[in-house]
């Protein structure tokens, strides 16, 4: 291994540890709102912001990096893990520094991204990166947004101090299962993983509840019209629970403004396909942990094969951007649309389909509840049609209470008909003569979406143009077509 | 037809709206557009309308107390698009909006109100690709400097926006097509300013690219895609090739 830190120089050390970073997903910097201050640098937008996007078409919206690519674990799908012999480099705090004020300055960035491999050990690997965290925002006077990956196994203290300077945290659970965990990742358990979320998850509903709101994370305006989703039937952190924090007497209330403590949540991320878990599970998993953790988000990475082991899948597996596709449009499903993971799949049905979508895939098999009228369906019924997603549907609420939608308006709105056309009625009219059918339904749905799917699972593959729609299922030739071509008659 | 036409001026369409509508020609019988006019229409006549003070201020305060401030951003927003019968489709919006009041807004059935809907989304968004594509060079004295081209007047979107997030920076941002330019002094307010030619040019000339943290930035660009994963369909959906002109790393 060559250890060269000292020197490599700043643009190359970025290179190897931006390189380093790339596999971590959650590049997003949503889910706060602060206000700019004179003398500082920054402000950050609950929106989120992209700065640029990668030739893979993902969106850079911080500066991400490790601050140190050396790592003292093994696990098996890592590109640093301490068996791989490669460059190592560890940034100063400084440098960091310098790269994302100046950075910012120049609108590259909308903040830091810093994650770390295990340099020496936890405890001192948390340390530099709180040190980093700690000098950009006291000494730099940055005010932007920061995402800091937490280390299992750091000492609590250093975890918790850590929580008051940065807007997110998160810890990877890296793959959903125990044992796939144990198999692939040997230096980490679950436990080690769930304890420090669960800590992180406990300090953030305490402050939350000092300023006097929910012990839960805020979701879209949207779901408060939203009964019976995945995060209203959760256990509730109960407010005995609850330790406000130490505030002296002495003090007025408003100059001991709490801290905030991880104000935009905590996310985490699972690898796709390294290991053999299907759909169902990893569904299950991530509704666990909205529930029970409180996430804001779970990210989902397909595989791409690094290294070569026995235990993983061989190096010229193509990652699984389909299957991650299928997984991201449940994922949405479960927190802005009210499904539940139960609803989606099941133990019988424990993978996603390949053809549609898992909203169009869920009507199909529910076809009793549908058309549904557009002029006096509710929020949430609405939401459950296929191509009507949250913001078609507040519009839809809000519009016709002047006076009454047709297709037409529907259209105007920015509704996309394309899907929706076979499950809504206008006035008690379908915009076609459309028989409610399944099979005819996902016939027709199934042309539309077949070749989008194709493009995501081969995204660098160009077909050739052809006359022929040999993409789309065609209807096979019946027994008199035969028989007229070789009459030729045909 | 009577046709009411006027210079791409917030304020010079205010005026014009208010001339149209004081015509009493009937609103089937006018139409307003923005100058420059391209075609000329046979049977149709055309009237210049001058900017005046006191017809726009009383127009932008009928807006505000008949309809909505929402809906005075929405027309504000549709005027300062590059679309060509903006004028046209604010003054129909305005029709209903003086007969239904604040509640207007939501109607997106009747095409009118859609209209307007389609263009404030189009400007809206494009003030928020610039938000987050525009660039900034530094040039000696610390002054941050970018230029942009967007389709619609966007600069009176990004100022506020740039000022939360820089309060205490210098940096001005110039629109290349129509040569205006904000510009934010260090902890103190922005100020929108239009250049003269020799201005322009000499700023055209500080797009320099002898910034060391540009090629750090490229680096780092190239280094973040995965080349397992690389999709430029996808990337060009969501940066499209005419944003890219001023963008550091394409």
């Amino acid at each position: 291994m060559k250890i060269l830190s000292d020197e490599l120089s700043l643009q190359e050390k970025l290179n190897i540890l931006a390189d380093a970073a790339k596999y971590d997903v959650a590049c997003t910097s949503s889910g706060v709102d602060r206000r700019g201050q004179k003398g500082s640098l920054g402000n950050s937008c609950a929106a989120g912001i992209c700065h640029s996007f990668a030739s893979d078409g993902r969106c850079i919206s911080l500066l991400k990096i490790l601050q140190s690519n050396a790592c003292v674990y093994d696990c098996k799908y890592c590109l640093n893990r301490s068996s791989n012999d490669r460059v190592r480099a560890t940034f100063k705090p400084e440098e960091v520094c310098q790269l994302v004020i100046e950075f910012y300055r120049r609108n590259y960035i909308e903040g830091l991204f810093l994650s770390s491999g295990v340099c020496k050990n936890p405890s001192y690997t948390m340390e530099l990166m709180y040190r980093t965290i700690y000098l950009l925002r006291y000494q730099y006077h940055f005010n932007g947004y920061i995402h800091v990956k937490a280390i299992p196994n750091a000492p609590e203290e250093l975890l918790e101090q850590m929580g008051y300077l940065v807007d997110r945290m998160s810890i990877n659970l890296e793959l959903p299962t125990a044992e796939g965990l144990k198999k692939l990742a040997p230096h980490k358990t679950q436990t080690a993983i769930l304890k420090p979320m669960g800590q992180i998850q406990h300090r953030i509903a305490d402050y939350r509840l000092s300023i006097g709101k929910d012990s839960r994370m805020e979701r879209s305006g949207g779901n408060r019209y939203l009964s019976g989703n995945i995060f209203d039937s959760s256990p509730k952190y109960i407010k005995e629970n609850h330790q406000y924090p130490q505030v002296s007497t002495f003090h007025s209330p408003s100059s001991e403004k709490p801290a905030p403590f991880v104000p935009a949540g905590q996310s985490t991320q699972m690898i796709i396909g390294a290991t053999e878990e299907n759909d169902y599970q990893l569904l299950t998993t991530s509704q666990q942990l909205y529930q029970q953790y409180d996430l804001k988000r779970v990210f989902y990475s397909a595989y791409i094969p690094l290294n070569e082991d026995l235990d993983l899948p061989s190096m010229d597996t193509a990652p699984p951007l389909l299957r991650e596709h299928r997984l991201y449009q449940a994922d949405w499903l479960l927190r802005y649309y009210g499904f539940h993971a139960e609803e989606l799949l099941s133990i019988d049905r424990p993978n996603f389909n390949v053809l549609l979508d898992p909203k169009c895939d869920w009507a199909l098999r529910h076809l009793e509840q549908f058309p549904v009228e557009i002029n006096r369906a509710d929020y949430a019924t609405l939401l459950k049609v296929p191509g009507i997603g949250t913001k078609s549907a507040m519009r839809i609420v809000k519009s016709r209470r002047t006076g009454v939608l047709t297709f037409d308006s529907l259209k105007k709105i920015g509704v996309v008909l394309k899907r929706a056309k076979y499950f809504i009625t206008c006035q008690g009219r379908m915009m076609y003569h459309i028989r409610i059918n399944e099979d005819f339904i996902t016939r027709q749905l199934i042309g539309e979406d077949y070749q989008k799917s194709w493009e995501i699972d081969h995204p660098d593959s160009y077909r050739q143009l052809s006359l022929f729609d040999d993409q789309m299922f065609q209807i096979q030739p019946n027994t008199t077509d035969v028989q007229q071509t070789v009459s030729g008659q045909l | 037809m009577t046709i009411f036409t006027c210079f791409n001026q917030f304020e010079d369409m205010m005026t014009c709206i208010y001339d149209a509508w004081d015509s009493k020609l009937g609103h089937k019988n006018i139409r307003l557009l923005t100058e420059p006019v391209g075609n000329l229409e046979l049977f149709c006549d055309y009237l210049h309308v001058d900017a005046d003070k006191k017809k726009t201020a009383s127009v932008i305060n009928s807006i505000q107390n008949k309809i909505s401030f929402e809906a005075y951003q929405m027309v504000f927003r549709c005027a300062m698009s590059q679309v060509p019968d903006k004028l046209d489709v604010i003054y129909r919006f305005l029709l209903f909006g003086f007969t239904y009041g604040s509640k207007v807004v939501n109607m997106l059935q009747i095409p009118a109100v859609s209209a307007i809907f389609e263009v404030n989304r189009s400007v809206l968004n494009e003030a928020h690709q610039f938000q987050e594509f525009l660039r900034f060079t530094l040039m000696q004295d610390n002054v941050l400097v970018s230029h942009i081209e967007p389709r619609s007047d966007i600069l009176t979107f990004l100022a506020p926006q740039f000022e939360d997030r820089m309060p205490s920076e210098n940096w001005m941002i110039i629109d290349d097509n129509r040569k205006t330019a904000v510009v934010h002094p260090t902890n103190s307010e922005f100020y929108l300013t239009s250049l003269s030619n020799e201005e322009f040019d000499r700023l055209k000339l500080l797009e320099d690219h002898s910034d060391p943290y540009i090629d750090l930035w490229k680096g780092f660009f190239e280094t973040i895609g995965i080349k397992e994963r690389k999709n430029y369909k996808c990337q060009r959906n969501h940066i499209p090739l005419w944003c890219r002109k001023h963008v550091t790393e394409f």
